[in-house]
């Protein structure tokens, strides 16, 4: 198993806030790997440091081997690191297929080539099937409901083949149908080789989805391993529950 | 192009073009050539601040920018004996005003916005202020003459009028080709969420940058189409907050971010406003008129008049389409998505 992130001793301080502090930690290929821990344990901020929304004040990320230098969310998601947001972000006014075909991980030339390329529509539209929005590709995507928009941001992240997917609360805010639905469509791309990294509060999806699972608390690591073994951590019990 | 849009453009520049050639008298024509000056500006903003959603206020600047090029270049200089040489020289000051562009966007750019827009009005501002006071290069409040053309006096306004024609097929070419390719998605994508679209890819400040030279770009030709019509210029028509105000009013009107809308909203503004200046203009009460026409499409038309009218026309489609089919029909086969993409077809 080769590692594909690298998280070396990071920090980052808002102000007077060290959100994270000192947190190195590691991301095998082809696992779907979990991090969690109590409200603003720094989960989001590490995730806008690794996809280079933000700069770390020190440390270093190093994906599948090398060191990012700039941060670029751009050059990253086209170097196979995709992520989405939490709160679902999409394109409304875009229609569905659209909303996937600007996520193509474009080169310069794409800008002066035709709106919807063969190839990228092909592929869109495959992703559209398998995510089950096949019958609203020519819709704006400002018709769905929250979790297709959940499900449209996951597919659409999916177009540049990345190496390594971040989800940051796939599941938030979503009906319990969705999120079987949601953890169907992580483990069919797992089965097929893409490595997850994923941010989530629903622990029973986590336990069950995630493994390793790292815990975070106050912006550093206090636990990583497999989800029996963080499950049994003191020091797990301890931040979720307190003294 | 679909037919009917090649159909729509053939006869739309066909009848321009025909326009001068049909009708002598000079006020018509010259009001044909305030039109187009302010079609094409409104078609070039809508670039940058229809599709890239970038709501600049600072264009005029660069069509005073390019008015004052034409003039200093010209101004101890011949036209030459056909009058043409200051329309050739079109494409270099449309290229200088670009690449003055890149430089201003790539600082103004980095604010978003109603802050890119008091940036952009303070470049506006800046640039004015510049015109009045260098002295040696623009004359000051003393304004700056170029020679004047020695055209025909019964068909004066005609080859300013056709030249202008161009500049907005060529803004309108521009459109029709960003809408149709990957920059048009790319900018729709920044104009929606800027910060996402860097996430997936898409190459957010270049394809902003190259919108927004483009559109100064062609801005300051038409300034400089302008410099040579009324041949004497000054800083405080040369650099207008009201040409600036003008332009994007036109683009809310007709419809922001698509082909016909800003040159829709032109063609009716630009001929109201000489209306209202004509009948009312002794009292003054002519600018309140212009204001109330603005308000009240505003309020019934939020969106403009073209996006506007183009949703009520799918919502009754859907309608009556929904009326005819069996009543299980799924709502997802109706006809919403038949021309979906709002903004393109």
């Amino acid at each position: 198993m080769t590692t594909l992130l690298e998280v070396e001793h990071l920090t980052k301080r808002f102000g007077g806030v060290t959100a994270v502090d000192d947190c190195s930690f590691a991301v095998e290929q082809g696992t779907i790997t979990g991090l969690i821990g109590p409200n603003g344990s720094g989960k989001t901020t590490v995730f806008n440091l690794i996809t280079g929304y933000l700069r770390a004040d020190s440390g270093r990320i190093l994906f599948s081997g090398r060191p990012l230098t700039k941060s670029d969310p751009a050059a990253l998601y086209r170097a196979g690191l995709s992520r989405t947001f939490q709160q679902a972000r999409i394109f409304p006014r875009l229609c569905a297929l659209d909303n996937l075909i600007v996520a193509a991980g474009h080169s310069w030339h794409s800008l002066f080539a035709r709106r919807r390329g063969r190839d990228d529509s092909r592929r869109a539209r495959e992703l559209l099937d398998e995510f089950g929005l096949v019958a609203h590709a020519e819709h704006p995507a400002g018709e769905l409901s929250y979790g297709q928009r959940k499900l449209l941001e996951f597919a659409s992240v999916l177009m540049s083949e990345p190496r390594l997917v971040l989800l940051d609360e796939p599941t938030a805010g979503v009906n319990p149908t969705l999120v079987e639905t949601m953890e169907r469509h992580i483990r069919r791309r797992h089965a097929a080789g893409f490595s997850f990294l994923i941010v989530e509060h629903d622990m029973s999806l986590v336990m069950r989805l995630c493994d390793p699972v790292i815990v975070l608390d106050r912006g550093t690591r206090i636990a990583a391993g497999s989800p029996d073994a963080v499950r049994a951590d003191p020091a797990v019990l301890d931040a979720y529950l307190g003294q | 192009m679909s037919r009917a849009g090649v159909l729509r453009a053939l006869i739309f520049f066909g009848l321009l073009t025909a326009l001068p050639f049909a009708v002598t008298e000079h006020w018509i024509v010259n009001l044909g050539v305030f039109t187009l000056i302010y079609a094409g500006l409104a078609s070039a903003w809508n670039l940058v601040g229809g599709l890239a959603g970038y709501p600049s206020l600072g264009h005029a600047a660069f069509f005073g920018a390019g008015a004052y090029a034409e003039a200093i270049y010209f101004q101890h200089r011949g036209v030459g004996a056909n009058g043409l040489l200051p329309f050739l020289a079109l494409p270099v000051v449309g290229a200088g005003v670009a690449v003055l562009g890149l430089a201003v966007g790539w600082i103004a750019m980095r604010t978003r916005s109603d802050v890119f827009a008091i940036v952009t009005i303070t470049l506006l501002f800046v640039v004015q202020t510049l015109a009045f006071n260098l002295n040696s290069l623009t004359g000051g409040s003393q304004g700056i003459g170029m020679p004047g053309a020695p055209f025909d006096v019964d068909s004066y306004e005609r080859p300013f009028y056709l030249v202008l024609v161009l500049l907005l097929a060529l803004s309108m070419g521009i459109t029709w080709a960003a809408l149709h390719s990957g920059a048009g998605l790319s900018l729709q994508a920044v104009a929606a969420d800027e910060e996402r679209a860097r996430g997936i890819g898409v190459h957010v400040t270049g394809v902003k940058l190259l919108a927004f030279a483009v559109s100064v770009g062609i801005a300051g030709m038409i300034g400089a189409v302008w410099a040579y019509y009324v041949t004497f210029i000054y800083p405080q028509f040369a650099v207008d907050p009201l040409i600036t105000i003008g332009m994007v009013l036109m683009a809310y009107l007709g419809g922001r971010g698509t082909l016909w809308g800003p040159v829709l909203g032109a063609f009716i503004l630009v001929p109201a406003q000489q209306y209202l200046a004509y009948q009312y203009g002794a009292t003054q009460l002519y600018l309140i008129a212009y204001a109330a026409v603005f308000l009240l499409i505003m309020l019934l038309l939020p969106r403009g008049i073209l996006p506007s009218v183009g949703h009520l026309m799918r919502r009754r489609r859907v309608v009556t389409e929904r009326a005819s089919e069996e009543p299980d029909q799924d709502a997802a086969t109706t006809g919403i998505g038949a021309d979906g993409g709002v903004m393109v077809r």
